[in-house]
C-alpha cells in the first residue's frame, strides 16, 4: 500500500473517530444557549483531529521516508482531483440542505450542526474516494 | 472500475531489459512504483508524456509499448 493510500486511510479513520465522538457528545438541545458548548467541543475535536492525524502520519512516514517525501505524480494528482470533485458535490448539497431548513423554522445552531455534518461527510467521501481510486484504478 | 482500453507490453519489456524492476522504471520516468504497477495492470492510462518516456526508456517506438483495444471511433 502506498503512502498516499495509507494517508487517506488515516484521514478517513481519524475523521470518523472524531466526528462520531463529537456528534455523540455535543448537547442535543439545539437552543442558542448551547453555542459556547458547541464551540468548545468543536475546538477540542479539531485539536484531537490534528494530533491524531499528525502522529499517525509521522509513524507511517518514518516507516517509508522516501515514499512519504516523493512528490505526487500525475496519477495521484488525478486521484486527488476526482476525490475533491466527489466530495465537493456532497458538501454543496449538504450545506444547501442545511441552510434551506431555515424556511421550516430551524435555528442557527441546528443549521450549524447541519453544515458541520455536511463538512464531515464530504471529508469521509473525499478520503473514501481516494482509497477506491487507488485500489480499483482511475 | 473497468480496465482501460489501452493494452501494454511493459511487463515483457521490463523482463527483456534485464528484469528491470517497477521501482527502477518508475524512477526513470518520474512517477511512483504504484503508478507503474497501475499502468501495467491496465488500471490507469498514462499521459502522452509519460507514455513517451516509457518508450524512450526501452528504446522502442510508442506503438510497441501501447496498443488501443477499444471501440473503433469511426464505427460510431
Amino acid at each position: 500500500m502506498s503512502f498516499r493510500e495509507k494517508s487517506a486511510w488515516i484521514s478517513l479513520i481519524s475523521i470518523l473517530l472524531v466526528s462520531v465522538f463529537f456528534f455523540l457528545h455535543v448537547p442535543w438541545s439545539l437552543r442558542p444557549s448551547t453555542s459556547p458548548e458547541l464551540v468548545h467541543a468543536l475546538l477540542v475535536c479539531a485539536i484531537a483531529l490534528v494530533v491524531i492525524e499528525g502522529v499517525a502520519h509521522l509513524v507511517v512516514a518514518r516507516r517509508a521516508p522516501l515514499d512519504a517525501r516523493a512528490p505526487k505524480d500525475e496519477r495521484e494528482r488525478l486521484i486527488d482531483l476526482k476525490a475533491v470533485r466527489a466530495s465537493h458535490y456532497v458538501y454543496l448539497a449538504g450545506s444547501l440542505a442545511s441552510v434551506s431548513t431555515l424556511h421550516i423554522g430551524a435555528n442557527g445552531v441546528a443549521i450549524g450542526y447541519g453544515v458541520l455534518l455536511a463538512f464531515v461527510v464530504a471529508g469521509v467521501v473525499n478520503n473514501a474516494a481516494k482509497i477506491v481510486y487507488h485500489r480499483r484504478g482511475v | 472500475m473497468a480496465k482501460t482500453p489501452i493494452a501494454n507490453t511493459i511487463r515483457r519489456l521490463r523482463f527483456d531489459a534485464d528484469e528491470m524492476t517497477q521501482q527502477q522504471l518508475a524512477e526513470r520516468i518520474g512517477v511512483t512504483r504504484q503508478t507503474v504497477n497501475a499502468i501495467e495492470l491496465g488500471k490507469y492510462s498514462p499521459s502522452l508524456e509519460v507514455a513517451f518516456r516509457i518508450a524512450a526508456v526501452f528504446e522502442v517506438p510508442l506503438e510497441q509499448v501501447f496498443s488501443y483495444h477499444g471501440e473503433d471511433p469511426s464505427k460510431r
